[in-house]
Order: structure tokens, then C-alpha cells, then sequence
């Protein structure tokens, strides 16, 4: 699904990713564990395709480079990004974004646009699944949102546009334990025999909740440790100075 | 450079006036004289250089106008309305088809009052001197328009480098209300300059609700100044949608004459190419107790140039006032430019007045989360504009006027989206 090879990214002549190498299976979720600063958000802003980083080494997706690949097209093709910190977008209507973005993607991957009706049931039994009010989805994209609102309106997002790879980037941040299992819940129903995940997160606790194929420390732009959940609970105790 | 001045002799080609009338008219062409098309110089008229502007595009003015047959005029068929028909600033039809007809006086305009002097605006004294069509329109006392009124200014296709110069007077007596939209159609594919004088008095507790709309882009060069009277307790609100011209100033007026009115300004504009508007207003709060609202947003493509001067004026009686002022602008391109100039005048010390602007592109991180979201960068930028001018749209109470309009928006955007 992704295969990542000796990446380095440099954004105002500053390296945050030096050589970083990652597989990641169709099926599979791998976690991405590191202290701040270690270069978590910036791979999360890469694969998006964000302008702005210097990228050298290898990035495949479905066996194909990502290089030249517009963000946009990217989402196109199956890679989702769930953000650590929504973007509040006044004027724009949440439920007519999501549908002109679900409607965006299905187009790109020669589905037929989906009818107005269709489209309402599908929200509502997606909202209804992670306990949103779908009046929220009446309102302005992310404005005024609640921190556990905007990360659930990012899970629900997921859940409508139905991703390959889903990279999440510290979506527990800002979640008290009620909204964390929603969230975890909603992950977990998601999961399938094609579906690649690729969890990124400060704390073990996510991983309470979401069980990982693989846990990888990330430290100064690299990956430093690999192992599978047991790596999770051993930095848990020891932290991430334990590591090196 | 183009020679402005215009001879006295203008006048009798115009029509036969009565002496007194006749030195009103040649008074004004004199004070017009004297300055000419005002430019950059002009404290007014510092970001909207006319004198340059016309002189680059137009080889001449000229005042007489060839006779055009009656054009048909495409009716709005999305919502029922009254309606009144202006070609080239004459009053041709009207029809009140919704209303008491004896509620309502509409006749071509008849000047009555020849006081005359310099006034600030050398344009205003233009129109005195050589202004002979336009409308009168009176709604009596305690009637309420049952359905919308839509002006139609048609210009015609025959126009071509015409000074075109028209006066309206709209009058609201005591507690009546009445709607209506001023909707410009222009067919004419050359360049002409219109120049318009309105007045509109509201009278006690009347109510105005008003929205300016261009149906489509044109090489119209416009100029309008309006004088806006309240009465006590009186309510005027003014919708602009400015865009579609080449050039368009709009200066407007608001004297606040009466206790407790209130006139609410907004107005969203799309502007590229070479487009050049500005919207000038100014507040006079000569009451106490009143309230004054003003919003006004741009977004700029291309080589477009937008200008927003505000004033607010509080005069010392005037305690109580409340007024507010904002201004927003989306620059889309490097050599677009917005010009702002918010001034306040205040000489009540029990006021609440207050005033805004901002400039600057649109915001990185919102297109980027739209992206992400497999929208390209085209569509979230139409997006993000859209949205960005919807605010002013969604403050239109009526639903089928709100959709009208945010049709037209979006026509607009679209062809600009196909366009690049």
C-alpha cells in the first residue's frame, strides 16, 4: 500500500525527516510513536502532498510514486488525512463540502456522483454511528466546533469518503475518554482487508483503544525502534529517552 | 487628452427651458467647467482618477443620443414583481400590477427646485446642468408594497461613447414600506458614461429595502450619486452587488435626520480584468439615538481595482449613535488593489462608533484542507469566494431574492473559473 524509503524533508532549509523508511500493508495499522518535535505532523503533511517541504528518497502508493502528485489527486486516489487540528472554514457549508468532496472523489475514481437523497442517507447513518447531532452538519465546516466535534467530523469524513490509506495525526489530542472511544470505535469499524492505517500519536493511551499491527518510535527524523504493541507499553514506562 | 469642456449651447440642444430654469442649468455647467471630470487630486477622488480613466478610454463624449426603438426586455421570471422601465435613463413603462394604484404617483422627473451651487462632487453639478430624463415615484402614506419592485435600467445596444445624464427621485411617506431593485441590463458592446442623480426621502416610520444588481458584465463606465433622507424612526437598508461594470463609483448619502432611524449598508463585489468600482459613502448622524451599519466586501482578480472611502459623520446633538463600519477585501492576484480610507467624524462624546478593515489573500491553510479533501486548488478558491461574499447575500430576508441573486454570483464565478 505504502512503501516509504530513505525520505528526508526539509521545509526553510531546516531537515525534519532525515531518512525515514516505512512498509505498510494493505490491512495493516502501524503507529507512529515520537516525542515533539520528532518530525510526527510533518510526515502526516508529506504523504498529504502539502506544499511548502524540500523531499528527497522514495514515496510509493499502490505501487506508484507520489511524486508530481497534487494533493488533491491524492485524496483522489484513496489517501485521507485526518487533521490534528481542523481548519475552521467560515461561509462554507458542512454537509454541501462534504458531498461536493465525496462527489470530487467518487467522480476521480469513475463512480457516478451521488444523488442528493442517497448522499443524506448515507450522512445520517454515519453520523449516527460516532453520535453526532447531524444539525451540526448544517453548520459552518468546523466553525465554532467543539475539539472532540471537529475530530469527529473528521472520523465522519472518513467514514463518507471511504479511503485506502488513512493517516491520522494525533486525532486524541484534545479528546476526553468519552469522545477518544467514539473515535477509536469509529477507526476500528472502519478497518478492512484493504484499508492501511497509519496512526500517529504522542501518547500510548489511543492505543488502548485501537490496537496496532506495528509501533514504530520516530526521533529526530528517523525511525529508531520498530516492534509490534508491546513497544507501545514499554515506552508507556520507560518514555521516549528510554529508547535510544 | 480628452477636452472636457462642454458648451453652453448643450443646453438648448436639450430642450426649451424657462429662463430660471435655463440659468440654473448653464450655472451648473459653469461650476462643472471650472473643475472638469475631477482626478486624482481630488481628496474624493484619490483612488478613482475619472479624468484619467475616461480620457484612456474614450476618444469623445457624446451628449446627443441616437433614436433607438423600444428594445424587448427579458422579465425576471424567478418571482413575481412590479416593475418600472427606464431606457437610457428615460421612464418608458411601469406596471403595478400588485398595488393600490392610488397609492402610488409615478411620473418623469420635473425639476422644481433651481437653488444651485458648487457642490463637492463636480459630477452632481454635471447632472444639474444637462440632465433632462429620469423618474419621480411616490408611495403615499401607511401603504405596504404587497410584492417586490423591480427598476429595469436598460441601456441599448446603440450606445456608443454617450454621456448619458438622468435624475430619480423616490419618495416613502410616513409608515409605508416598499421594496425594490435596481437591476441594471446593459446591451450596449462600446464604452458610455452614465451619470445619475437620485434622491430618495424617507418619511416617518418608512421602510426601505433596496438591492443593487448588474445582470451581467458590460463596458458601462457609471456614476451614480444618491442623497438618502430619514425621517424619524425610518429604516433603510441597501444591498449593493456592484459587479459587472467596467467603472462604477457609487456615492451615497445617508443624513439621519430623524430620532431612531437606522440604514444598514452592505455590499459584496467580484471584480477582474480591468474592472474599477468604488463604493464612497458617508453618514451624517444628525440625530440622537440613531443607528448606522456598514459592510463592505471585495475580492479582486487580475488587474481589478476596488476602493472603499466610509465616512461617519456624528454631529454634537447626535448622543446615542451607534455606528459601525467594515471592510473586507480578497486579493486573488499581485496586480489586483484594494484602496481603503474609513474615516470617523465625531463631535457627541456619548457614541459607540467603531470601524474595520482588512486586506490580504486567502488563507493558505483553508485551501489546503479543502485539497485534502480532493477539491483542486480552482474549486476551493471558488469556493472560499463564494463563501466569502454568501455572507453578505444571506442577510437578504426574502428566500427567492436571495437565490436570484446567489445565481448571479455564481454564473459569475463559473465563468471566471472556465475562463482560466
Amino acid at each position: 500500500m505504502l512503501e516509504i524509503k530513505n525520505l528526508n524533508a526539509s521545509i526553510n532549509n531546516r531537515e525534519i525527516l532525515k531518512g525515514l523508511n516505512i512498509s505498510i500493508k494493505p490491512g495493516e495499522l502501524h503507529a507512529i510513536m515520537g516525542p515533539n518535535g520528532s518530525g510526527k505532523s510533518t510526515l502526516a503533511n508529506v504523504l498529504s502532498g502539502k506544499e511548502g517541504y524540500k523531499i528527497s528518497g522514495e514515496l510509493n502508493y499502490l505501487g506508484k510514486s507520489l511524486n508530481e502528485i497534487s494533493i488533491d489527486e491524492r485524496a483522489q486516489k484513496g489517501i485521507f488525512l485526518a487533521f490534528q487540528y481542523p481548519t475552521e472554514i467560515p461561509g462554507v457549508n458542512t454537509s454541501n463540502f462534504l458531498r461536493t468532496s465525496l462527489n470530487k472523489v467518487r467522480k476521480a475514481q469513475g463512480k457516478k456522483e451521488i444523488d442528493a437523497l442517497s448522499f443524506l442517507k448515507l450522512v445520517k447513518e454515519k453520523s449516527d454511528e460516532l453520535g453526532m447531532d447531524e444539525k451540526m452538519l448544517t453548520r459552518q465546516l468546523n466553525v465554532g466546533f467543539s475539539g472532540g466535534e471537529k475530530k469527529k467530523n473528521e472520523i465522519l469524513q472518513m467514514k463518507i469518503l471511504d479511503p485506502s490509506l488513512i493517516i491520522l495525526d494525533e486525532t486524541d489530542s484534545g479528546l476526553d475518554i468519552d469522545a477518544l472511544k467514539i473515535v477509536a470505535d469509529g477507526v476500528n469499524s472502519a478497518r478492512d482487508k484493504k484499508k492501511s492505517f497509519l496512526v500517529i500519536t504522542h501518547y500510548q493511551r489511543l492505543l488502548n483503544f485501537i490496537k496496532p499491527d506495528f509501533v514504530h518510535v520516530l526521533a529526530d527524523g528517523k525511525i529508531v525502534k520498530s516492534g509490534t504493541k508491546e513497544l507501545a507499553m514499554e515506552l508507556e514506562k520507560t518514555g521516549y529517552k528510554g529508547i535510544n | 487628452m480628452l477636452d472636457l469642456k462642454i458648451h453652453s449651447n448643450e443646453i438648448d440642444k436639450i430642450g426649451k427651458f424657462s429662463k430660471e430654469e435655463k440659468d440654473y442649468r448653464i450655472k451648473n455647467l459653469n461650476y462643472f467647467n471650472d473643475i472638469g471630470l475631477p482626478n486624482k487630486k481630488d481628496e474624493d477622488w484619490k483612488f478613482s482618477d475619472l479624468n484619467a480613466i475616461v480620457s484612456k478610454n474614450f476618444k469623445k463624449l457624446n451628449l446627443k443620443l441616437g433614436k433607438s426603438d423600444n428594445p424587448k426586455i427579458n422579465f425576471i421570471k424567478e418571482f413575481e414583481h412590479n416593475y418600472i422601465v427606464i431606457i437610457n435613463g428615460k421612464l418608458t413603462a411601469s406596471d403595478f400590477k400588485y398595488e393600490e394604484k392610488n397609492k402610488i404617483d409615478l411620473k418623469p422627473f420635473t425639476n422644481e427646485d433651481y437653488s444651485n451651487k458648487k457642490e463637492n462632487n463636480p459630477l452632481v453639478n454635471l447632472n444639474h446642468a444637462l440632465s433632462h430624463e429620469g423618474f419621480f415615484l411616490e408611495v403615499k402614506e401607511n401603504y405596504k408594497f404587497n410584492k417586490v419592485l423591480v427598476i429595469y435600467y436598460f441601456y441599448t445596444d446603440d450606445l456608443d461613447e454617450n454621456l448619458l445624464n438622468s435624475k430619480n427621485k423616490i419618495k416613502i411617506g410616513n409608515n409605508s414600506e416598499i421594496h425594490f431593485v435596481d437591476f441594471i441590463v446593459n446591451e450596449s458592446k462600446r464604452n458610455f458614461f452614465n451619470n445619475i442623480y437620485e434622491e430618495i426621502i424617507l418619511e416617518e416610520s418608512s421602510t426601505l429595502k433596496n438591492i443593487y444588481l448588474q445582470n451581467d458584465k458590460s463596458p458601462g463606465y457609471f456614476h451614480k450619486y444618491t442623497k438618502n433622507k430619514l425621517s424619524s424612526g425610518s429604516n433603510l437598508s441597501s444591498f449593493i452587488f456592484p459587479t459587472g461594470l467596467k467603472f462604477n463609483k457609487l456615492d451615497l448619502e445617508f443624513d439621519l435626520e430623524g430620532e431612531n432611524s437606522v440604514c444598514n449598508i452592505q455590499s459584496a463585489a467580484f471584480l477582474n480584468e480591468y474592472d474599477h468600482q468604488e463604493v464612497k459613502t458617508r453618514v451624517n448622524h444628525l440625530y440622537p439615538n440613531c443607528k448606522s451599519y456598514q459592510k463592505v466586501k471585495n475580492v479582486l482578480n487580475d488587474n481589478s481595482k476596488g476602493v472603499y472611502q466610509g465616512k461617519i459623520f456624528v454631529k454634537d446633538v447626535a448622543q446615542k449613535t451607534d455606528a459601525y463600519q467594515l471592510s473586507k477585501a480578497v486579493l486573488l492576484n499581485e496586480r489586483s488593489e484594494f484602496n481603503s480610507k474609513p474615516e470617523l467624524e465625531i463631535y457627541a462624546d456619548d457614541v459607540k462608533c467603531s470601524h474595520g478593515s482588512t486586506s490580504g489573500s486567502l488563507d493558505k491553510d483553508s485551501i489546503y484542507y479543502l485539497m485534502t479533501r480532493g477539491l483542486s486548488k480552482k474549486e476551493s478558491t471558488k469556493l472560499l469566494v463564494e463563501s466569502f461574499l454568501n455572507e453578505i447575500i444571506e442577510s437578504i430576508k426574502s428566500s427567492s431574492l436571495r437565490n436570484f441573486i446567489k445565481t448571479k454570483l455564481e454564473n459569475q464565478l463559473k465563468n471566471e473559473h472556465k475562463k482560466h
